[in-house]
């Protein structure tokens, strides 16, 4: 096996995660902390870790309905996450706009925006539904890398 | 009550973690989860559609009757629809296993039809809704009820009145 390979290998079980708040009313933001901080749920038992950097993930999860004042930065921050990626969009905001869909100050779905791989509906979605979420990530990053 | 049981027990066994996603997640009774249709039951008042404060749900009048869709990924799993519903006929059940990929995301939809159907009475065209009986006194036994169900509008309201004429007399 070559070095390259065992690399992979060993990065496959540790997916690192960055959550980008897109103008979320911070329901969906706040179970996702639970998914790590509280014993009950600890996604990290799936090897991955919440970190503070873009540059450092592998997995993203973006919440919020991406208003419209935040979309630079959004895009910005996205673009910093190294490729490949999996994104995730938590709650029913990113992905049709939820309870703000038609909204003008909003440009829910996200999609238009950002690549997505999985949608975790809910609002906000149990931690469990998120933890069912990014399995389904860790998959996809599986055969991405 | 039932936090200061749970934090009782939390004092005795400390923190503990749940096998998810390896087991099965335990989930109160009356989680309000995804949105179920009946359209057997369904009286086709439309009140759901209007209280939705998402706009999920969409009631259309198509070739074969009216058709239902709720769209689980727009739903912000209020209740109100249920709560509005006078039939029951649309609930929420206690299932929250949403997370599904890109491509099934317009697929993720509760889809119902209320077929036309002929009246049995006088031949005409009619949708095939539960009768509205809710007000009827007495209220209409299980026979009364296949039969108003298998009437167009027009002798629905013929069909109630009478009934009600002769129960007062
Ligand atoms: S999905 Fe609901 S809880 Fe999550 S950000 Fe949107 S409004 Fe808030
Ligand atoms: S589901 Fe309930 S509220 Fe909606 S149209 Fe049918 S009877 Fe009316
Ligand atoms: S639960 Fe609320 S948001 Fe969902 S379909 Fe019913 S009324 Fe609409």
């Amino acid at each position: 096996m070559s070095v390259i390979e065992r690399l992979k290998t060993m990065a496959t079980k540790s997916p690192w995660i960055y959550r980008i708040n897109a103008g979320s009313c911070n329901g969906c933001d706040v179970e996702m902390a639970t998914c790590a901080l509280i014993p009950r749920y600890d996604v990290e038992r799936l090897g991955c870790q919440y970190c503070g950097s873009p540059r450092h993930a592998d997995i993203v999860l973006i919440s919020g309905p991406l208003t419209r004042r935040v979309l630079d930065a959004t895009l910005r921050v996205f673009d910093e996450i190294p490729d490949p990626k999996v994104t995730v969009a938590v709650g029913v905001c990113p992905i049709s706009g939820g309870i703000f869909r038609e909204s003008y100050a909003v440009l829910a779905p996200i999609d238009q925006y950002f690549p997505v791989d999985v949608n975790v509906p809910g609002c906000p979605p149990r931690p469990q539904a998120i933890i069912e979420g990014i399995a389904q990530a860790v998959q996809i990053w599986r055969e991405r890398l | 009550m039932n936090f200061l049981r749970l934090f009782a027990r939390n004092l005795r066994e400390g923190p503990y973690t749940e096998a998810f996603p390896f087991a099965p997640a335990p989930t109160a009774k009356r989680f309000r989860g995804k949105i179920e249709f009946d359209a057997e039951t369904c009286e086709g008042c439309r009140l759901c559609e209007r209280v939705c404060p998402a706009g999920a749900i969409k009631m259309e009048r198509t070739a074969e009757g009216m058709t239902f869709d709720c769209w689980h990924d727009t739903c912000v799993f209020c209740g109100n629809c249920e709560f509005h519903c006078p039939t029951k006929s649309i609930h929420q059940t206690a299932d929250w296993h949403l997370a599904h990929r890109q491509e099934d995301k317009y697929r993720m939809v509760e889809h119902g039809l209320i077929p036309f159907q002929v009246c049995t009475e006088c031949g005409s065209k009619g949708l095939a809704t539960a009768p509205a009986a809710g007000s009827a006194n007495p209220p209409l036994t299980a026979e009364e009820f296949q039969h108003v169900k298998s009437l167009c509008p027009k002798c629905r309201g013929k069909f109630m009145r009478a009934r009600k004429t002769k129960a007062k007399a």
